[in-house]
């Protein structure tokens, strides 16, 4: 379903990151482990249309989306989700006009709709008229997920989701991620220094080492 | 705060603003426009009076003199302006050099006005006459002592001086006559030794001068003798005279506030109209007594507190050689270090 | 990452080189050199001129810096006896034209004032002239000017993290040190921020220096268009002071450097108490500030006013308020509005050289005094009728001249680099993360900005508009010369009775700007308020 051939990434003149292959099936959930500076951030910004690479192409569904390093089809038009290490809630903005911030061509009603259903889905009943500043960080972290879900992308992206958080509350929010990814059969991937984390959140672990992604 | 909102009110509303402004208020009544750097409240009763007389409105912005002139100068043919109204020869005489004026020269202006007040081509005319004299503390000066303008340059005046800046008109006008009259080298000497006697440093305003020799920061002063009357006013006890300058030479250094009809005036018909009446005895006694200045109009008596002060000997240099020469009297006074 | 900025550079640079041209005309003055004189300037005054204006920034900046970033300090950092209002307080001098607090001070400290007469009379201490030398105005621009410094310095250590201040403490390190090792670095951006906004302030100042008859490089100015009737040298004269307010922002960008914005959670507790004498003194130091910023002139002002009330107040003072505020409040709207299109760059990490050039041009009208802003406009205006004219058009002087819409162009670009400087601050801080889930949730570049960048960017918009206001209210030389008939606003009743020595009357027009410009303080404090608390 996403098929990402050839990918390389350059920091400066040195190469971290060569011929970067990876396809995924519909609903399967991929995380990617690598230290800080493996370019593991750049490929998913580059999957997601933010960033430009030395070389490599997107394909969803059948669909080209970057060829060669260059993004044919902007970030608006991908379809993509993508959830942010420090959430990126808009600090003006309720939770409900958060998470609907992504489907106002539905009708109000509609999108009124999905919200709750979204935060039934994510155990924050009763918050949409929360500021996101009232909410604890596992919490925002919760709403971020539901923002970038309301859309029903074709693909869902998390940088570092969880690196904020401690670890009391991480194992038990990586764990209702996975149910919720699973039930909505969203197809993810996962940028992560955590093992532990990509090990009880995904299907398919790939690791980069020396600049080459191996998948066990 | 909703910011659509916010931004789409503020288009309309400057674009509201900007066409009713641009809007020319239909001119019913007939209407004479005046630029004027005499003040609002010196000038509107005496509008208030010309429009009871005549019908005809007036209306008036106020500015700064230079600021005005180059406004004028830039609006040309276009200018709004009929008429032009300021204080100092010295900014009269620039305006008509710069071709802002029209000669007005009627049988109502000669008879009321001195031909001296007036310029010769008739660009401007005096209004009222201000005297620029000395000013002295009675409890430490007696006036005796003082003479010339001069002399207030010589060394029995070291640390009793005050004076107002260089940079107010009057003082440039004061210091164009004095280079009239003894020429360049003796007036800088002349600066040189009011500097050298200075009791402080210059004051912003002849008040501020006044106020500091009524402390005793220093003994004497030079001043408009309208701010005189007016200080007098609030304060009549105060241990402060007039003592008219160079009586046994040139005369106490005088200058005017006048008016002209601007070259390019759309109702220059009303403008000469409102310069007559500006000349006549009725507009001369507000004219004057509104500001404890001398009428220009010579047929009229001062008002009594001015006349109270006694009568002198005017300079009689041709009012033009102040804006002749101001050029040079500033220069000089900046080489002298007159702040 | 360059994809995600706003690329609209034709409009952004229209609105730029337009809210500059005051500066380009004052530029283009260089074609017509006089050489004549300027021999004579460089000769006798312009050594002296330049060595003044020095000590006055050296002094006036120092003076700002200290007082400001120490008030701030205080009221945030510091719980003693009276702190809450004194915050609140401190800001008022703000309201009160710089010239009308100048005109007080003379009137009580210098050697008529009642201040040294009691000296002189009760104590036997000799009275002195205060406008000797440079110390008096220096005081004077520094109790004026501080409350900018004091306003960004306050803001920034409020977003200081409380416990970078207790792991100070935790370290054995006294109060003092703290405040020089550790606030005080991460407050520079803001304190130099505050700093440059007073130097362009006091380079332009005309009503302050010319009470104290102190001379600065605007005197020059002034003597070369009043008394030697040269505009030509009064605008390249102009251009240098231009040049070395380039300059100050060049170094304040340098002071700026890498240090970002600390967006933390705002600490309501304070680190430190100061109970006891120690509190007692704070609190004294304080009030004594504002007494001498605010109360006393205000003092003065309602005894002059209450004196002459029944002389100066007529219905002629609805017209005067209602000019004022509608030139205030248009002024003020239009150019937060146009302010906001220029500060949405900011946001991008990378912007070109060409866009950062052009803006910061449009912000150097601040530098200008507003006279001389005047007539750079007149004879841009006059240029384009010449230009005009030379293709078989018309003049447009007459359609622009006298019209309000020339005095709003003034206001703006004078006072674009206040409303700038305020909208900037919040643009940065706009993440370039929140831009890309804005795209990434599939929003269109208008989307984009009505609903994310402007609402993120609101308290900057609300302060700077605000500012502005208070400004505009204040603005003498350029509405003096401006104006269109029947636009008297308060300022110009202010100085008119008081250039002619009727200071008792003038407190009217004078009370009524700085009770308006109160209530907009204090409409800031409470948008102020309002936003610490969301962030």
């Amino acid at each position: 379903m996403l098929s990402v051939n050839n990918l390389s990434v350059n920091f400066g003149e040195q190469e971290v990151l060569s011929n970067f292959n990876l396809d995924l099936k519909q609903g399967e959930i991929f995380a990617l482990l690598g230290k800080s500076g493996s370019g593991k951030s750049t490929a998913l910004r580059f999957i997601a249309g933010l960033e430009q690479a030395n070389n490599g192409s997107v394909e969803i569904d059948g669909v080209q989306l970057s060829v060669d390093g260059e993004h044919s089809v902007q970030p608006e038009l991908r379809e993509i989700g993508m959830v942010f290490q420090d959430y990126a809630l808009f600090p003006h903005m309720n939770i409900e006009k958060n998470i609907s911030f992504g489907i106002n061509h539905l009708s109000k009603s509609a999108q009124r709709k999905q919200v709750l259903e979204l935060l039934a889905m994510i155990g924050l009943e009763g918050s949409e008229d929360k500021y996101p500043h009232q909410l604890s960080g596992g919490e925002q972290q919760r709403v971020s997920l539901a923002r970038a879900l309301a859309p029903e992308p074709k693909i869902l992206l998390m940088d570092e989701p969880f690196s904020s958080l401690d670890k009391s509350h991480k194992d038990h929010l990586v764990l209702q991620v996975r149910q919720i990814l699973k039930k909505t059969n969203t197809t993810s991937i996962l940028v992560t220094h955590d093992k532990d984390e990509a090990n009880s959140l995904a299907d398919k672990v790939g690791i980069i080492q020396n600049k080459q992604l191996t998948i066990n | 705060m909703n910011i659509k909102t916010l931004v789409s009110s503020t288009v309309m509303f400057s674009i509201l603003t900007v066409s009713s402004i641009t809007a020319v208020q239909a001119a019913i009544d007939e209407l004479v426009t005046v630029y004027s750097s005499r003040k609002e409240h010196l000038i509107k009763p005496l509008f208030e009076a010309f429009t009871k007389d005549t019908g005809i409105k007036v209306e008036y912005l106020t500015g700064k003199g230079g600021a005005l002139i180059e406004r004028l100068k830039l609006e040309g043919t276009n200018t709004k302006a009929d008429m032009f109204m300021t204080v100092d020869a010295g900014n009269l005489w620039y305006a008509g050099s710069q071709d802002l004026f029209q000669g007005v020269q009627t049988d109502t202006l000669k008879s009321n006005i001195p031909a001296y007040l007036r310029d010769p081509q008739g660009l401007w005319t005096g209004l009222s006459v201000r005297a620029r004299t000395i000013v002295y503390n009675t409890d430490r000066v007696q006036s005796e002592e003082l003479s010339t303008y001069a002399d207030l340059a010589t060394d029995k005046w070291a640390g009793r001086l005050c004076l107002r800046t260089s940079k107010k008109v009057y003082t440039k006008s004061l210091v164009s006559s004095l280079i009239h009259h003894h020429g360049k080298d003796k007036t800088a000497d002349i600066v040189k030794g009011w500097i050298n006697n200075l009791a402080a440093t210059p004051n912003a305003k002849d008040s501020h001068v006044m106020s500091a020799i009524l402390s005793g920061q220093c003994d004497v002063g030079l001043v408009n003798t309208y701010y005189y009357g007016r200080l007098m006013d609030k304060k009549p006890n105060s241990p402060l005279k007039l003592f008219w300058a160079n009586q046994n030479t040139t005369g106490v250094h005088v200058n005017v506030s006048g008016a002209g009809v601007t070259k390019h005036a759309s109702n220059a018909k009303a403008a000469i109209q409102l310069l007559e009446w500006l000349s006549s005895a009725k507009a001369q006694a507000i004219y004057g007594s509104l500001n404890k200045e001398y009428p220009a109009n010579q047929n009229i008596a001062s008002d009594d507190v001015v006349s109270a002060w006694g009568s002198f000997k005017q300079d009689d240099m041709n009012l033009a050689q102040a804006g002749i020469l101001q050029a040079d009297a500033v220069k000089l006074m900046q080489i002298q270090g007159y702040r | 990452m360059e994809k995600n900025c706003f690329k609209s550079k034709i409009w952004i640079s229209v609105v730029a080189l337009l809210v500059a041209m005051p500066i380009f005309v004052v530029a283009f003055s260089w074609a017509l050199p006089e050489h004549e004189l300027w021999a004579h300037f460089s000769e006798n005054i312009l050594s002296d001129l330049i060595s003044s204006t020095l000590i006055l920034l050296l002094g006036v900046g120092v003076g700002v810096t200290l007082l400001g970033t120490v008030l701030a300090y205080l009221v945030v950092m510091v719980e003693f006896p009276g702190r809450k209002w004194l915050e609140w307080a401190l800001f008022l001098p703000f309201a009160i034209p710089a010239y009308v607090l100048a005109f007080v001070y003379l009137g009580v400290f210098d050697y008529s004032g009642y201040a040294q007469v009691w000296m002189r009379e009760t104590l036997g201490i000799p009275g002195f002239d205060i406008r000797a030398g440079s110390w008096a105005i220096i005081l004077t621009f520094v109790l004026v000017f501080y409350p900018y410094v004091y306003m960004m310095t306050r803001a920034s250590f409020k977003r200081q993290k409380i416990n970078m201040i207790e792991a100070g403490r935790l370290l054995g390190v006294s109060p003092i040190r703290v405040f020089f090792k550790v606030s005080l670095p991460l407050a520079r951006p803001a304190a130099a921020a505050g700093l440059l906004v007073t130097l362009m302030e006091t380079l332009a100042d005309f009503g302050v220096v010319s009470l104290f008859n102190y001379d600065t490089f605007t005197t020059a100015i002034y003597s070369a268009w009043g008394d030697f009737r040269s505009i030509e040298v009064a605008a390249q004269l102009a251009s240098l002071l231009v040049l070395m307010a380039f300059f100050l922002i060049y170094f304040e960008k340098k002071a700026r450097g890498q240090a970002k914005y600390y967006s933390a959670n705002v600490a309501n507790k304070k680190p430190y108490h100061a109970t006891g004498v120690k509190g007692w003194l704070i609190s004294l130091f304080v009030f004594g500030v504002f007494m001498l910023s605010f109360a006393m002139p205000m003092l003065q002002l309602v005894v002059w006013g209450y004196s002459s009330v029944a002389d100066e107040w007529s219905a002629k003072y609805i017209d005067l308020i209602a000019s004022t505020s509608i030139l205030t409040i248009t002024a003020a709207l239009i150019t937060v509005a146009l302010a906001t299109i220029l500060a949405l760059p900011r946001r991008c990490k990378q912007t070109s050289i060409w866009l950062k050039s052009v803006i910061r041009l449009a912000t150097l009208g601040y530098a200008l005094p507003g006279s001389v802003m005047a007539v750079g406009l007149l004879y841009g205006i006059n240029q384009i009728s010449i230009i005009n004219i030379h293709f078989g058009g018309e003049s447009i002087n007459h359609i622009i001249y006298g019209s309000i819409a020339l005095l709003l162009f003034a206001y703006v670009s004078r006072f674009m680099a206040i409303a700038y400087s305020s909208i900037e601050a919040s643009a940065q801080q706009i993440k370039p993360v929140f831009t890309q889930s804005a795209r990434l949730l599939g929003a269109s570049r208008m989307r984009l900005i009505w609903q994310v960048y402007l609402p993120m960017m609101t308290p900057g918009i609300l302060a700077g508009g605000l500012l502005v206001a208070v400004d505009v209210m204040k603005e003498l030389p350029a509405t003096y010369l401006l104006r269109p008939f029947g636009w008297d606003t308060l300022a110009i009743q202010t100085y008119e009775l008081s250039a002619e020595g009727l200071f008792e009357r003038a407190a009217i027009p004078a009370l009524i700007m700085v009770v308006f410009g109160a209530l907009l303080m204090s409409v800031f404090q409470v948008l102020d308020k309002k936003s610490s608390r969301s962030t």
